[in-house]
């Protein structure tokens, strides 16, 4: 039961989608890890990709990355069919994990990465830990910083080259709310230039500040649109029940 | 293939390495305490009295000689008992009441002179260091009394063959075996966090390619570990004297192994080893989920090659099946390599030790070029 809302903005739907996914299956075993899932997205908009734990949406964005093949289907980005190497060069990941070097310097780790999308200079390096607010702990041993330090800086080797187009496994894990407001106002600022990002997240009080959302359950997209069209579909206004109406009656997630 | 990208992973790994001081000890003490320690026992272990039976072909010079060598043995526990003829003193080894017995050949005056020292063979590293002893004893008595250089030693054995210095024969093998197992330990482990931490997954979707990540590894590792290699390296050759001062006795720096090649090709051979086992140590962590199943790793891949490579038994001597075991282990041709620089003073010239570094070299493409697959994009 799938919501058939189209995207709603119409300046939007005359462009080129940054990223899609075209009958995208992925099984492990039996398992059915995402099953069958087509969407377009749009450049300019903030995607969020909810769903509970376990639902599929960390293997949907590695297929939408390239990172594992899909078992049926495919995905592009930026109209190039993935995986591709030089498309790799523009699209920016945070995993789940940091995903950083703790022995490393919050400067190495960042000049690392850009050095590994092909950035150069320090420029990159200075501007990317400004935008997190770690300008400061540049030479400060990634090993030896907070937790939601660490988090910032996961975020900034994930925008040290600029992407087009940003894939966030659930980005705010672990960040206080001061701090969570802080990344979802850096990636308001991101779409404003033109970015695409793709956030997963199962905290249903992140999903509002999208400007669409996609809800994921046992690998199946079960609806799309903002929040507004999903609590009016479901008849509800609180998204948490939205969800689960319209996941029909299975056993309540969190 | 880029060259910034591969130099960024050669300098991302340099940097984690040195700042990882544990390992740096591990990298660089260990192996010098581990090898000075076989070296210590090998050569200070107590060595039991000397038996020894003397034929004297030469006349009063082999008197003199005799008497000699007499005196010293006896100051150690040991004795030196004059024999009427060869058979005598074959049987005296034979049944067990003297350890050696010593043909003093009639030109023992003259240059040349080959004096034959017969063990019963049953325990070759023991009565090597034994002849070894002996030998310097009867040189020096002989070189005393003749006023000629040393004579020969030539060393036979009733049973089995007769076996050179231990530590000839053995140290340059452990050099070799310790420069591969701390280089293992160490990238199977340095990868497996990258593969743990998130960060391989994260570089897997850079443009970065799965062999720019192995050779960036490569180069990383490989600086360290020719580092290690070289400092190994000096360390088993050199035998620095340093005088006693003031209530210090003196000592001697450096194990004194004795090289009959060119330290260079020792030192080539233990790199291209060290090379293969960072190939090694990225391929089999694609195995290991945690830090433990890497050293779990250790009994089914490095006690292997300890026991079957020539470390201990020579290859050879080793039952068919065996043998062809070892013949497609790498620490197989570093210890036969070593040995070629190190008793044969074998160089580029020797075929064998071309065979031996060709191979080494292809062990490290090899997995090298098997690591890189196993590096697979899915890696979650």
């Amino acid at each position: 039961m799938t919501l058939a809302t189209p995207p709603s903005t119409s300046g939007a739907s005359r462009a080129e989608p940054a990223v899609r996914a075209v009958g995208l299956l992925k099984t492990f075993g039996p398992i059915r890890a995402v099953d069958d899932v087509t969407f377009d997205l749009l450049p300019g908009r903030i995607y969020g990709i909810l769903g509970p734990n376990g639902s599929g949406k960390t293997t949907l964005i590695r297929l939408l990355v390239g990172l594992t093949a899909a078992t049926a289907g495919h995905a592009e980005v930026l109209g190039v069919a993935m995986p591709s190497r030089p498309t790799l060069g523009r699209i920016g990941y945070m995993t789940q994990s940091d995903g950083i070097y703790p022995a490393l310097t919050a400067g190495e780790n960042a000049r690392f990465f850009a050095a590994a999308y092909g950035v150069h200079g320090p420029q990159a390096v200075s501007d990317a830990l400004r935008v997190v607010d770690l300008a400061d702990r540049v030479d400060s041993i990634a090993g030896t910083l907070s937790g939601g330090q660490r988090r910032r800086l996961s975020l900034a080797c994930a925008l040290v080259h600029r992407p087009p187009v940003l894939f966030l496994d659930e980005p705010t894990v672990g960040v206080d709310p001061l701090l969570r407001v802080e990344f979802w106002a850096h990636f308001r600022a991101l779409v404003d230039n033109g970015a695409t990002i793709v956030v997963s997240s199962h905290v249903m009080d992140e999903a509002d500040r999208c400007d669409e959302l996609l809800f994921v359950r046992s690998g199946k997209l079960i609806a799309r649109g903002s929040g507004t069209d999903i609590r009016r579909e479901a008849g509800t206004d609180d998204l948490e029940q939205a969800f689960l109406r319209l996941g029909g009656d299975q056993p309540a997630i969190r | 293939m880029s060259g910034r990208r591969v130099r960024a992973l050669f300098r991302r790994v340099v940097q984690e390495i040195r700042r990882d001081r544990p390992s740096l000890g591990l990298l660089f003490i260990a192996p010098i305490l581990v090898t000075g320690l076989v070296t210590f026992i090998l050569r200070e272990g107590e060595t039991p009295p000397v038996h020894a039976v003397i034929f004297n072909q030469a006349g009063p010079p082999g008197v003199v000689v005799a008497g000699a060598l007499r005196t010293t043995l006896e100051a150690d526990g040991g004795s030196a008992t004059i024999v009427p003829d060869v058979d005598t003193a074959r049987a005296a080894v034979s049944d067990g009441s003297a350890t050696v017995a010593i043909t003093l050949p009639a030109g023992l005056g003259g240059g040349g002179a080959v004096i034959t020292v017969l063990t019963d063979g049953l325990d070759p590293s023991g009565e090597g260091s034994q002849v070894a002893a002996v030998g310097r004893l009867l040189a020096a008595a002989a070189a005393s009394v003749t006023g000629i250089s040393p004579p020969t030693i030539d060393h036979t054995t009733l049973y089995g063959t007769p076996s050179s210095d231990p530590i000839t024969t053995f140290a340059p093998a452990i050099v070799g075996f310790f420069a591969y197992f701390f280089v293992y330990i160490l990238t199977g482990v340095s990868f497996l966090r990258e593969r743990t931490g998130g960060t391989l997954e994260r570089l897997m979707a850079t443009p970065v390619t799965r062999g720019e990540v192995v050779i960036g590894y490569i180069l990383g590792f490989g600086l360290f570990a020719t580092m290690q290699v070289a400092l190994l390296m000096t360390w088993a050759l050199a035998s620095v004297h340093v005088p006693a001062i003031g209530p210090i006795p003196d000592f001697w720096i450096g194990l004194g192994i004795p090289i009959a090649g060119s330290a260079v090709f020792a030192f080539l051979v233990v790199v291209l080893t060290a090379l293969g086992a960072v190939s090694l140590g990225i391929f089999l962590s694609t195995f290991a989920r945690t830090e433990l199943q890497i050293i779990q790793f250790i009994p089914i891949v490095l006690v292997p090659q300890f026991l079957l490579s020539g470390v201990l038994f020579p290859v050879d001597s080793l039952p068919p099946v065996v043998q062809r075991l070892a013949k497609i282990m790498p620490l197989t041709y570093t210890v036969e390599g070593l040995r070629q620089v190190f008793i044969a003073g074998a160089d580029l010239a020797s075929a064998a030790l071309r065979f031996d570094l060709l191979v080494l070299a292809a062990f490290a493409v090899f997995f090298a070029t098997i690591a890189a697959f196993t590096i697979r994009r899915d890696v979650a």
